[in-house]
């Protein structure tokens, strides 16, 4: 997937924090086209209070999630790109325009969280009554709005008023308006929240079919289970920032200084952990009982710092003393757990 | 990066065509205000109200021509039964021509535009939260503002729907009334009373341009319609009896009339129909040129409130 500049990490305070090839990605940037969505040093304040705060974001293509907790300037940014809102510093570009330019809106569907229709329209109508909003002609405006009703699934139900239609209707409605200009960005808030499981795994199927069609979609949502369907991408706010951009794993490996718990099923399990005990990045041990469906070997707990150099000497030791290893499983690099570990259990 | 499967493309149709330009998106703002607005039963009654006073001026002038073709000495019978009334034309005529002023001048349409005027204060008052209220109020704008347009296609799109409202109740049947005239006098009226029509035309402007503004303004702020009610009563009622009140019993200066935002308009309307300031029943009035500058800078004041409204629109 050409998902995005997973490279480049934001950090507001010290700067832009970049992890490795973020140097070459700067070079070869001038000679690449303009990003899709590019968000330049953007700070946001209401009145007081900080909604983002010096956030650096490339988006190029793919899908990615946007998670983060409560307040912490997720819709503000998704706000940012669809160019509702005008930045107090910094800049917000679609393919090289300001996102605020009506120019620039052209190429953004948004899909807002709140879903204030005017309810006494059919969905149908409310739908048409955007798409003549984007500057289709009234003729064009019928053929695009049958055509994203279709795609959302509401077609033979678009006719009634949107006063009747449950959450799940209305969210489809909301995703069709957003996909009537056929944008280049489509920015969802929280569009699977009160999506039945089928209509969750349409729309997850309507999400990729629109990547592979070379969009780029930006989609905030609580449900992180849902987002690691979609994307293995993921951008992690907390605080008005981004505290990381980049697949699940890579995120896991930036944050060497954090342990990462591993379980490890071995026959032997107190000589394996009198073994790892030796090792520098390992900080703490403890036994747990077996899986049900294991009756001959006992789990280790393993919490070690770098992941990346535990592994490579997990690996060498067990070929060096001939470990009878039965499962080595990393519990806690699920996208909750580090959305846990950034945000201070806060996720 | 690990890459997913994309599944095959079955439903996504991309739009291959030209999309054309944000005023086009003004355009359909307006429609769909209207749809807003036409939809209310309570809009029709009053509607309905304001299209009685266009027919009894109508009507008013058709019945004063044709009375005046009349016998005067000898009595006519209008209707029959029990609703039929016997009238002297001599009678009749003095009331249509002197009290209505139904004679085609520029009195004529004064008192109409003032007329309609009323009906106009109490629908604005009721659609300013429906037209733009609620879109702030309940967070309806994300959904226009993530649309090709600016904030300000936005606003115009609104100004065009209260503008159709005031001049579908106002000019276009005062133009009506002036058709009617010229069918029903000679064909010269016209001809003698091209500063009349351009006056007709200049009063439906003011009216659009002050009353779309400060309805956009204020539901901008205000959002629900509880309040809109209670400051336009304030600035179109309480205001006029506040400033009756003081020039009667205190007498101060004439130009305290100012502060009455409806006889500002009213005093510019005559104005532009051609009428001269002495005309106007209430006296003392204050000169035409103030209440000018008064409209002006209330206009001013609402494009500048406007302007701070829509950039923090984000906070709405």
């Amino acid at each position: 997937m050409e998902n995005v500049d997973s490279r480049l990490m934001t950090n507001g305070s010290g700067g832009a924090r970049e992890v490795a090839g973020a140097s070459e990605l700067r070079a070869s940037r001038s000679s690449a086209s303009a990003p899709i969505l590019l968000f330049e040093q953007v700070s946001k304040w209401y009145s007081s209070v900080i909604g983002v705060n010096q956030v650096t974001l490339e988006l190029r293509g793919g899908i990615t999630g946007l998670v983060g907790a409560n307040g912490a300037g997720k819709s503000t940014l998704l706000r940012l790109a669809t160019g509702q809102l005008r930045p107090d510093i910094g800049r917000v570009t679609i393919s090289g325009v300001d996102a605020m330019d009506w120019r620039a809106k052209r190429l953004v569907g948004y899909c807002p969280d709140d879903d204030v229709f005017y309810e006494e329209m059919s969905g149908f109508q409310f739908v048409e009554a955007m798409a003549r909003l984007c500057g289709y002609t009234a003729g064009d405006a019928k053929a695009r709005t049958e055509a994203v009703i279709e795609q959302v699934g509401m077609a033979g139900r678009s006719d009634r008023r949107i006063r009747g239609y449950s959450k799940g209707m209305r969210q489809r409605i909301k995703l069709a308006q957003a996909l009537l200009n056929d944008p280049t960005l489509l920015v969802l808030d929280e569009p699977m929240s009160g999506i039945d499981p089928i209509g969750r795994q349409e729309f997850v199927e309507l999400f990729m079919s629109l990547s592979a069609a070379g969009k780029c979609l930006l989609i905030s949502s609580h449900e992180l289970e849902e987002l690691e369907k979609l994307t293995d991408h993921i951008a992690i706010m907390a605080r008005g920032r981004i505290a990381a951009v980049g697949s699940v794993m890579q995120i896991r490996d930036l944050l060497d200084n954090h342990p990462l718990a591993i379980r490890i099923d071995v026959a032997s399990p107190r000589e394996v952990a009198s073994h790892l005990l030796d090792l520098p990045e390992v900080v703490g041990i403890e036994l747990c009982d077996p899986l049900p469906d294991e009756t001959e070997s006992n789990g280790l707990i393993v919490r070690a710092r770098n992941p990346r150099k535990f592994f490579c000497d997990f690996g060498r030791l067990v070929i060096e003393e001939g470990f009878d290893v039965r499962r080595v499983e990393s519990i806690d690099d699920s996208t909750q757990a580090i959305l846990g570990y950034l945000l201070g259990g806060r996720a | 990066m690990e890459s997913r499967a994309a599944p095959v493309l079955l439903t996504y149709r991309p739009w291959r065509g030209t999309l054309r330009g944000p005023w086009h998106g003004v355009l359909a703002i307006a429609r769909t205000s209207l749809y807003l607005m036409l939809r209310r039963k309570l809009f029709w009654g009053l509607y309905s109200v304001s299209a009685m006073i266009f027919f009894l001026f109508f009507y008013g002038q058709y019945l004063l021509s044709w009375l005046d073709t009349q016998v005067k000495d000898d009595p006519i019978r209008l209707g029959s039964g029990l609703v039929g009334v016997t009238l002297k034309p001599k009678d009749v005529l003095p009331v249509l021509e002197k009290v209505l002023q139904l004679d085609g001048s520029g009195y004529t349409f004064r008192n109409f535009f003032n007329f309609e005027g009323q009906m106009i204060m109490i629908i604005l008052s009721l659609a300013g939260a429906i037209l733009l209220g609620n879109d702030f109020r309940y967070g309806s704008l994300p959904f226009y503002l993530s649309k090709p347009l600016h904030r300000w296609h936005y606003l115009m799109g609104k100004f065009l729907t209260v503008g159709f409202f005031i001049n579908l109740m106002t000019t276009i049947p005062a133009l009506v009334l002036f058709a009617e005239c010229g069918m029903i006098k000679t064909w010269d009226y016209y001809t003698d009373n091209i500063r009349l029509l351009i006056g007709i035309l200049a009063y439906g402007a003011v009216l659009t341009v002050t009353l779309g503004l400060l309805l956009l303004a204020t539901a901008c702020e205000l959002r629900r319609i509880v309040p809109m009610i209670m400051v336009w009563t304030a600035i179109f009622v309480f205001g006029r009896l506040l400033v009756d009140s003081l020039l009667f019993f205190v007498r101060v200066d004439a130009r305290l009339r100012l502060f009455d935002l409806w006889n500002d308009m009213y005093l510019v309307g005559n104005w532009c129909l051609g009428m001269k300031l002495s005309s106007i029943r209430v006296q003392p009035q204050p000169p035409v040129w103030e209440a000018a500058a008064v409209l002006v800078g209330i206009c001013v004041v609402c494009i500048l409130s406007l302007n701070r409204r829509i950039q923090a629109v984000e906070v709405a």
